[in-house]
């Protein structure tokens, strides 16, 4: 009775494991092979020849730094405009309340291409279309909305009470901010910055419509190669594009966790054990 | 006053970028739907492009296209995404720990990659030369290529359908895990007193406990699945084309004239997403699926 569980349970981690990491084993293969023809499941030969083009190529290093330099851009916008306003929406009583999260939530669930395809001639004749500005205005839209949504949730367990007693011992607005709202804020703002770095690194098509061809991201940058270019180069590509997009959320998750031990705050568990 | 307007000007920053930058862009996109091109001169409003796209087979294809799609995408994933949900419990419960941080983080992998690298692992894997194609003809069960399915740049829509299951079904999971463990542990004993083997735990108190928010993720992904360009751009072919890529090929086919049913196209699948949106919302609401959601 007891042994059938544990069984099971390791045939259900195997069935996980060859579910989420062997669609890699190809990109990987692809990646390093020298002539992979069909039937082997193994290539020919092995080279690194894939990876020395995407290294020494001066548009890949290029490509890494606009996609993050946007991403970035983008999610310090988007901190600036998602603080006030889920401050607002947790603390205030708000007329319309179901009005303003209508508005901030929309491009959650309508395409974001849409408005940008109609907005496109308008970015042309304000000069905005092929500049990394016109990129980072349309990649607000689809990010704004998540970054908004951890802070809010954030702020819901921030008490007033914790400010004003800050207020009783005279503390005035800045540092009631800086030390006691921005550091119980951090967690969700970090959550809402991943999930903004995430989005934005993701982007192809509204990139492409703004930016038009001109500001080259990595996305816009892999398609050609994963839409019939060499297979290997396209499988480098792949693997960096996909090994940043990690790097960006582990990074972050880092960060906090270097914060709070530099400012030797106890991480809490959540929940209570059984 | 100030305190009664204070939280209004806090929410006017995020709430004018998103009219202006978003609304504002298809508000713009609807006003050339109707024709309206002051920059060529056009300055009356008509409803041609809807006409012509209504009429239109080739709109009509690509609707059933994407419904086609969407639909099995999102029930494909949702089954897997259950499946796999019930598996990380039953594994939680019967080791009596938690799973090991990095453990969670790997299932969590497909959603960190974007989607056009999971477009491609699509393609090196179930193109009729792929990976496992060559894993078939090693162990005998084909001889050729061509006895493999033609699985990427179908006109059914397989690619596009396979890399949503690997990226949204761990959403689906993620989605539910936090329902299922709010199942204690002495309610499976419980229902073993009364008599209740496994499978009867899992179909009178798992599936009902994660039967809403498995509908709402459901819904989900069909909302993204129905209004997303980057995979079926990638995976799909040319003719018969999905209502985005189908906008998109308008969009840059060239001629001036093409624009307006491109942008009214847009707008029929703005409609459709905003009715949807609508109709997960209320019925989350209902269900109280989503706390602390919005």
């Amino acid at each position: 009775m007891k042994k059938q569980p544990r069984f099971l349970s390791l045939l259900l981690i195997i069935g996980l494991f060859i579910f989420v990491l062997v669609p890699f084993v190809p990109l990987v293969l692809s990646s390093l092979s020298f002539g992979w023809r069909w039937p082997d499941v193994f290539p020919q030969g092995w080279s690194l020849r894939a990876w020395e083009y995407v290294v020494n190529d001066v548009r890949t290093w290029q490509a890494v730094g606009i996609s993050l330099w946007i991403a970035l851009i983008v999610t310090f916008v988007n901190l600036l405009l998602a603080l006030p306003a889920a401050n607002a929406l947790v603390r205030y009583p708000v007329r319309g309340r179901w009005l303003f999260e209508a508005i901030i939530f929309a491009p959650i669930i309508i395409p974001p291409f849409i408005s940008v395809m109609g907005i496109h001639l308008s970015f042309l004749r304000f000069g905005l279309t092929e500049t990394v500005l016109g990129v980072v205005l349309a990649h607000i839209a689809p990010t704004l909305p998540y970054m908004f949504r951890a802070i809010m949730v954030s702020y819901q367990t921030l008490s007033v009470d914790w400010e004003d007693q800050a207020r009783m011992l005279g503390a005035g607005a800045m540092p009631r901010f800086f030390h006691v709202v921005l550091p119980h804020l951090l967690p969700g703002i970090l959550a809402g910055a991943s999930l903004s770095v995430l989005i934005s690194l993701s982007q192809y098509l509204i990139t492409f419509i703004i930016g038009a061809g001109q500001v080259v991201t990595l996305p816009i940058l892999l398609f050609p190669f994963i839409s019939g270019g060499d297979p290997a180069i396209a499988s480098a590509y792949s693997l960096l594009y996909g090994a940043i997009a990690i790097m960006a959320l582990v990074g972050m998750d880092a960060a906090l966790k270097r914060y709070y031990q530099m400012s030797r705050v106890p991480q809490q568990e959540k929940g209570v054990k059984p | 006053m100030w305190q009664k307007s204070k939280p209004y000007l806090l929410l006017l920053p995020a709430s004018f970028t998103i009219i202006l930058l978003f609304f504002g862009g298809i508000f713009d996109g609807l006003l050339k739907s109707f024709g309206y091109f002051p920059a060529i001169g056009e300055t009356g409003l008509n409803l041609t492009a809807y006409d012509r796209l209504l009429h239109s087979s080739d709109f009509w294809q690509s609707m059933a296209l994407t419904l086609r799609v969407a639909a099995l995408s999102s029930l494909i994933s949702a089954i897997i995404g259950a499946f796999l949900a019930v598996a990380l419990f039953f594994v939680n419960n019967s080791t009596k720990k938690a799973i090991p941080r990095p453990w969670q983080r790997l299932f969590q992998l497909p959603l960190t990659i974007p989607h056009l690298v999971a477009g491609y692992m699509v393609v090196l894997l179930f193109t009729q030369s792929g990976f496992v194609s060559r894993l078939l003809a090693t162990v005998g069960w084909i001889d050729g290529i061509t006895e493999f399915p033609v699985l990427v740049n179908d006109s059914f829509g397989w690619g596009i359908i396979l890399t949503y299951a690997w990226k949204e079904a761990p959403f689906v999971a993620l989605m539910l895990y936090p329902v299922l463990s709010r199942i204690h542990g002495s309610w499976s004993d419980v229902s073993r007193v009364f008599g209740a083997g496994p499978w009867q735990f899992i179909r009178e108190v798992v599936v009902p406990v994660m039967m809403p928010a498995w509908t709402i993720a459901t819904f989900i992904v069909f909302v993204f699945t129905f209004s997303a360009f980057e995979v079926p751009y990638l995976l799909g072919v040319t003719y018969p084309s999905v209502l985005p890529v189908y906008s998109y090929q308008l969009y840059t086919s060239g001629t001036l004239s093409d624009r307006p049913e491109a942008l009214a196209v847009n707008m029929i699948l703005a409609a459709i997403t905003i009715l949807l949106g609508l109709v997960a919302y209320y019925i989350s609401k209902r269900w109280n699926v989503l706390k602390g959601w919005g």
